[in-house]
């Protein structure tokens, strides 16, 4: 097999990002390990993508590598380490996991199609880092209408919990919107993402705010969060990132 | 926290964004809906397989497995 040439049809590139015309490939390892990343450039912007076989990224064969949790894993990391070693150096606009042209002219005029967009949205992003920030309280003391001997002590701690429940929520949503508020005065732009479970989250606290932020000036941001947490003793403040800024592609280009 | 469920979160993290945000509106080919859900199930195999992992660690080290 080793011999025989390698079909043109049997590869198509991965695309990661589009950076600014001029921007070069980061040497970062691929998702298909035996093919470079590289620069194409067209329509003044420029993709970050690499070859792949379409034996393995074809859509007949994705789900097969999909259910692999070791191909799944190696893949998803190459996929955002290319685009945090090329948000080191410029801007970038982040695809999907898995966006894949069938050859070199589809994904140029992906490029030169969108080039205003494209463009528009890296002067955006230039100098700019998406950090997420997320907020957690600690789990909610045992209802105590189950533990109520008679029939109408079960009632009024079934009243009290009902209203208890209510007042927790307002509160969290008001924690919430104080949260997004402060933190968005801080940043260019942000956005409130789904809250997580405690499954997806890792942690035993339940989420109570999921945020987004597209940010300059990253001191000032963490200072406004510094404050947050100094004031705010019963939350628990988690700051990750810099991602690239996969919450702020325009929406002509996202699911909006 | 263990080095091991970083870990789990890092990758969770990292994949409810490359999955679901970016440019969506690109490419010959794309994860369809099915294929996003496998990803989640891949993912939770991956996920118990890093428990399953870290118990086995701290059998190990003479250690009981937190429950």
């Amino acid at each position: 097999m080793s011999a025989a040439p390698i079909r043109e049809s049997a590869t198509g590139w991965y695309l990661y990002g589009v950076v600014p015309a001029g921007g070069q490939a980061p040497a970062t390892s691929a998702v298909d390990p035996s093919h470079e990343v590289v620069a194409i450039e067209s329509g003044g912007v420029a993709a970050i993508a690499s070859r792949v076989s379409l034996d393995e990224f074809d859509e007949t064969m994705l789900p097969e590598r999909l259910a692999d949790a070791a191909w799944l894993e190696r893949t998803i990391r190459a996929h955002e380490q290319v685009l945090e070693a090329a948000l080191a150096r410029t801007a970038v606009v982040p695809c999907r996991f898995c966006t894949v042209y069938r050859d070199e002219d589809h994904l140029r005029s992906f490029l030169t199609g969108h080039s205003r967009v494209l463009t528009e949205a890296l002067e955006r992003l230039a100098g700019r880092v998406e950090l997420g920030v997320k907020a957690f309280a600690a789990a909610e003391p045992p209802s105590a209408a189950g533990q109520a001997e008679s029939g109408r002590a079960y009632l009024e701690a079934r009243r009290a919990e009902q209203r208890r429940r209510e007042e927790l929520a307002a509160s969290r949503s008001r924690t919430a919107a104080e949260l997004h508020g402060r933190l968005s005065s801080a940043a260019e732009d942000g956005v409130v993402l789904d809250l997580q479970s405690p499954s997806a989250s890792g942690r035993d606290e339940e989420m109570l705010f999921n945020g987004a932020y597209l940010v300059a000036d990253r001191e000032r941001f963490e200072r406004a969060l510094e404050v947050i947490a100094r004031e705010r003793a019963d939350l628990q403040l988690e700051l990750t990132g810099p991602w690239p800024a996969y919450n702020f592609v325009p929406e002509e280009l996202g699911r909006g | 926290m263990s080095r091991s469920l970083q870990h789990e979160v890092t990758l969770l993290e990292l994949v409810d964004r490359v999955l679901n945000k970016g440019v969506v509106l690109s490419g010959d080919i794309t994860l369809s809906v099915a294929d996003v859900d496998l990803v989640y199930v891949g993912l939770r195999v991956l996920l118990s397989s890093v428990a399953t992992l870290e118990e086995q660690a701290q059998l190990a080290a003479g250690g009981v497995p937190a429950r």
